[in-house]
């Protein structure tokens, strides 16, 4: 697999219909991998795919990164799921659909956390996210490689964070409310979850609008509070549980209940799932006669 | 210097002799399935399984929020009260001996002509016990950046654990000597049998000569080189390296509160955000994510040593842990090191 | 326990509306005893604050010779701004200062003096401009070149003025072009232009520039031209800053701290410097 790849991004490269192949690759050690972007054909070797690619390269399609941007036009190797995330780009007009090459990756499942990796890849330490997986053959590309897998997900999501939401949904709004509490207070500011967010691409976030100052800067349980609850509106129909704000966290807090949640609650209310058409706009952007009015009550 | 013996049975009652009298015990411990410095009351409390906390005792001397001053807006003017601290007695137990250098660099910056009394004053009742490590992970570098588990510096009581589990402990500052004396019920004669395990001395990695690097980056012209872009273009400028890092100073001054009344908070900030050095013109001196990225490195490693003290970086590697796109600031000093 | 954060309290004794967007307080401090013993020098920023909204900082635009009070002239454009402009005469306000270095008036003394300022960089300048008109004995020829983009944005038109009217200053405005009024007696023309124009004499002269970056930049080139050498031209920096006291890390320019080693610089310095502007 590794080395269609290679040959695809070589291939790109020289051609000249791609400038710069974003991509994982090994650090020093080779015992995790980093993002790369490959601008040269004959550095192509260095691109790899396993099951410490974690990341969601998505987010380096965004406006922000201009001296991404301004290498050239770029392909991008992603998994399904990162893939959906570029969907969400699409149809918010952020990217165009022809303004990137997507080198689709077929994935068995990757690691939650690279750490986790001890040469050998179970469900133990695969994130829920990669159990219930309907895109483990890419969905919307431009090249694939890798073997397909016939994998099928579960008719019931399985998984540690539909366990959790079982769990809270049963608590009480008030237990549900001091569980919260308690998980964001550890909280420290970093915005580390909005960084890696490929859909938090707001060139002025919130947080950073002072005039009046919505989100306090400390990281106090007010300010804490604010800053995770508004991110999660912002998500909620546009969020397709990449997973990518829980794995930055340095603190642990467990996003991913959130952000499924709000999956689970848009699926209710919308029939929607973001991240599989890209023609398609996220229900929150868009009004029909036919949305339910069920919460006014 | 003879060395004492701490026994683990003992841990509980010496969190206790601190605690009992207001004072704080800071040990690593696990929350949220992570090894953290957190305050604790009960030796069960505690781990001794662990490389190193992920995040810095700095919290301790340099909070992450904190009041510095209280305001109310009177109809005739306002009210204005400085806060005062008075920090109770503080100890870190379970320092590694990467960490405990980080203190004098915070320290050279917070008392550099001005003296910021919400840091001194908290590290004056701070007592740092060290204990040395016995293992380390790929991300340990401290033996590259001249420390090892072996350096005493910072630390005020040394430690190395013994086969079983005990403390073997020496003084390495009076107020180590302090701390020893008053607590002294719980340090022990050792005998002869108490050995300390082996000590883990992670190698050095050999590409890296912290001179050159230095040196390369008094030039100023190799601000512009292009290695910049291309090895820090994937940060995302979250900020986890400097929240977890041991000399990691930064702050904002914010004003908070209601209409009439509020606080001014002194909080952690970070060089990596993008509106960190936004002037209110719109211009912005840093306007790459690659030259944030490289004013980190050029603050550790120029900045730090040319100013303050020369321990910018001590090693501790948590900047590499922590990082989502795994940036590696090891390989960005191998790189520099071969130009 | 010493408080370096705690601002000093001072009331608001005068308010001077400069253009639409652009103020001038006068402050006495609240303290009767600061008022007395307060001293600083020419070239000095301080932070002000508007109590709930935060801290901005400005370098002081009062001259060290005219003492109990202190001056600052601010454009307003942010949250901290936003909330000093609304406060009017008798209002209390935060000041934490002064910080920084500052002009070496003593070792210019017998020289003569060029002032090229563009917009809201006068205000840094007015507070060499009256130290030196206040012992106007100590220096030579005084040149002053100050533009702005629109009449409108001129600071400070009373003081004008009055330059204007000395005889012991040669003062020169302008505006960029389209931005004059059809009553305007001025020159129209960019600051950098019109300094080469008036070509003051390098010899035995000092310059001190304050302005945006671009005008800075051609301002130094024209300075080059007519032969001053950068050890001879000074400028005050502008970064941002929170601490003012060498602590909070975002005012580095390289390996330079503004706020401790500046905000005052000779062009031979800014030279030396990292490209991190």
């Amino acid at each position: 697999m590794e080395n269609a790849l290679r040959e695809k991004a070589r291939e790109l490269l020289t051609s000249g219909e791609v400038q710069v192949v974003i991509g994982y690759g090994w650090n020093r050690r080779k015992t995790r991998t980093t993002p790369v972007f490959i601008t040269r054909s004959e550095d192509a070797d260095r691109l790899v795919f396993n099951p410490l690619c974690v990341n969601n390269l998505s987010i380096y399609l965004t406006r922000k990164y201009k001296d991404i941007q301004a290498l050239g036009r770029p392909a991008i190797v992603a998994k399904g799921c990162d893939i959906k995330n570029i969907v969400v780009l699409i149809s918010e007009s952020q990217v165009k659909r022809e303004g990137v090459y997507i080198i689709g990756a077929t994935c068995n499942g990757v690691v939650y956390k690279q750490e986790l990796w001890a040469g050998e890849l179970n469900p133990g330490i695969m994130p829920t996210k990669c159990h219930n997986c309907d895109v483990r053959n890419p969905h919307v590309t431009d090249f694939v490689v890798g073997d397909k897998t016939d994998f099928t997900p579960p008719e019931e999501p399985t998984g540690m964070v539909f366990d959790r939401i079982r769990e809270l949904d049963k608590k009480t709004p008030s237990e549900r409310w001091g569980f919260w509490i308690e998980e964001f207070s550890r909280c420290i500011k970093c915005y580390a979850c909005r960084q890696a967010c490929s859909l938090c691409y707001c060139e002025r976030c919130i947080t950073e609008k002072n005039m009046p100052q919505w989100v306090e800067t400390s990281a106090h349980p007010r300010g804490n509070l604010s800053w995770n609850l508004i991110r999660a509106m912002h998500l909620a129909g546009r969020c397709t549980f990449c997973g990518e704000c829980e794995r930055s966290c340095p603190v642990n807090i467990p996003l991913n209940l959130v952000n499924q949640k709000l999956v689970l609650t848009v699926k209710d209310a919308f029939s929607y799932r973001s991240g599989y058409d890209e023609k398609e706009h996220p229900p929150m952007i868009v009004y029909s006669p036919e949305d339910k009015e069920n919460f006014i009550k | 210097m003879t060395d004492k013996l701490l026994k683990r049975e003992n841990l509980d009652k010496l969190i206790g002799s601190v605690t009992v009298g207001g004072g704080v015990f800071v040990a690593p411990g696990m929350e949220a399935r992570r090894v953290v410095f957190r305050e604790v009351t009960r030796a069960d409390e505690m781990t001794h399984d662990y490389i190193i906390p992920v995040n810095s005792y700095k919290d301790w001397v340099f909070p992450q929020t904190e009041v510095i001053a209280r305001f109310a807006i009177k109809k005739d003017g306002v009210d204005l009260k400085g806060e005062k601290i008075e920090p109770p007695e503080t100890v870190v137990f379970g320092a590694r001996p990467c960490e405990a250098a980080s203190l004098a660099s915070l320290r050279s910056v917070f008392t550099w002509d001005f003296i910021d009394e919400f840091y001194t004053r908290r590290e004056d009742r701070l007592t740092v016990l060290t204990v040395a490590c016995t293992a380390a992970d790929d991300e340990c570098f401290c033996t590259t950046v001249e420390l090892s588990p072996e350096s005493t510096v910072g630390s005020d009581v040394y430690l190395k654990e013994t086969a079983d589990g005990d403390y073997l402990a020496s003084a390495i500052t009076d107020k180590g000597t302090a701390f020893m004396e008053k607590y002294s019920t719980l340090f022990e004669g050792a005998s002869a049998e108490a050995k300390p395990k082996e000590l883990f001395i992670p190698e050095k990695i050999d590409g890296i000569d912290l001179d050159r690097i230095k040196k390369w980056l008094d030039n100023k012209d190799h601000y512009d080189d292009p290695l910049w872009a291309e090895l820090s273009r994937k940060c995302f400028g979250c900020g986890a390296c400097t929240f977890s890092c041991p000399t990691c100073h930064c702050f904002d001054i914010t004003d908070e509160g209601t209409t009439y009344e509020g606080e001014k908070r002194k909080n952690w900030d970070a060089c990596q955000f993008e509106h960190f050095t936004l002037h209110a013109s719109g211009h912005n001196p840093r306007d790459a994510q690659f030259k944030r990225w490289r004013n980190r490195f050029m603050c550790k490693f120029n900045i730090y040593p040319k100013k303050f003290t020369s321990t910018g970086c001590v090693g501790c590697g948590r900047c590499i842990r922590v990082c989502p796109v795994r940036h590696d600031i090891t390989e960005v000093m191998e790189a520099i090191s071969g130009r | 326990m010493e408080n370096i954060y705690l601002p000093h309290l001072a009331t608001i004794t005068d308010v001077y509306e400069e253009t639409p967007d652009v103020k001038s307080f006068r402050l006495v401090f609240q303290d009767e005893k600061l008022r007395d013993t307060f001293e600083f020098k020419t070239g000095q920023f301080a932070l002000y604050s508007a109590f709930g909204l935060g801290e901005s900082t400005f370098c002081i635009a009062s001259s060290p010779t005219r003492r109990g009070y202190v001056q600052f002239t601010f454009r307003r454009v942010g949250r901290v701004t936003g909330g000093l402009f609304d406060l009017s005469i008798g209002d209390t306000m935060g000041f934490r200062g002064p910080y920084g270095n500052w002009f070496p008036l003593d070792e210019w003394k017998g020289k003569n003096v060029v002032f090229v300022a563009g917009g809201i960089g006068l205000p840094p300048v007015r507070s060499v401009i009256w130290n030196c008109l206040d012992r106007r004995e100590d220096f030579g020829d005084i040149t002053i070149v100050y533009g702005a983009r629109r009449v409108a944005d001129l600071v400070y038109k009373n003081e004008l003025e009055h330059w204007g009217d000395r005889k012991d200053v040669n003062l020169v405005q302008t505006v960029d072009p389209g931005g004059q009024t059809p009553d305007w007696k001025g020159k129209v023309g960019f600051v950098p232009a019109v300094l080469e124009e008036t070509a003051p004499s390098a010899k035995n002269t000092v310059a001190v520039v304050c302005g945006p970056p671009i005008m800075i930049k051609f301002t130094l080139q024209a300075l080059e031209k007519l032969g001053f050498s950068t050890d001879d031209v000074y400028t005050t920096l502008e970064n941002k800053m929170k601490c003012g006291v060498g602590k909070c890390g975002r005012c580095n320019v390289g390996d330079v701290y503004v706020c401790k080693e500046g905000p005052v610089y000779t062009a031979t310095e800014i030279k030396r410097m990292y490209n991190d502007f």
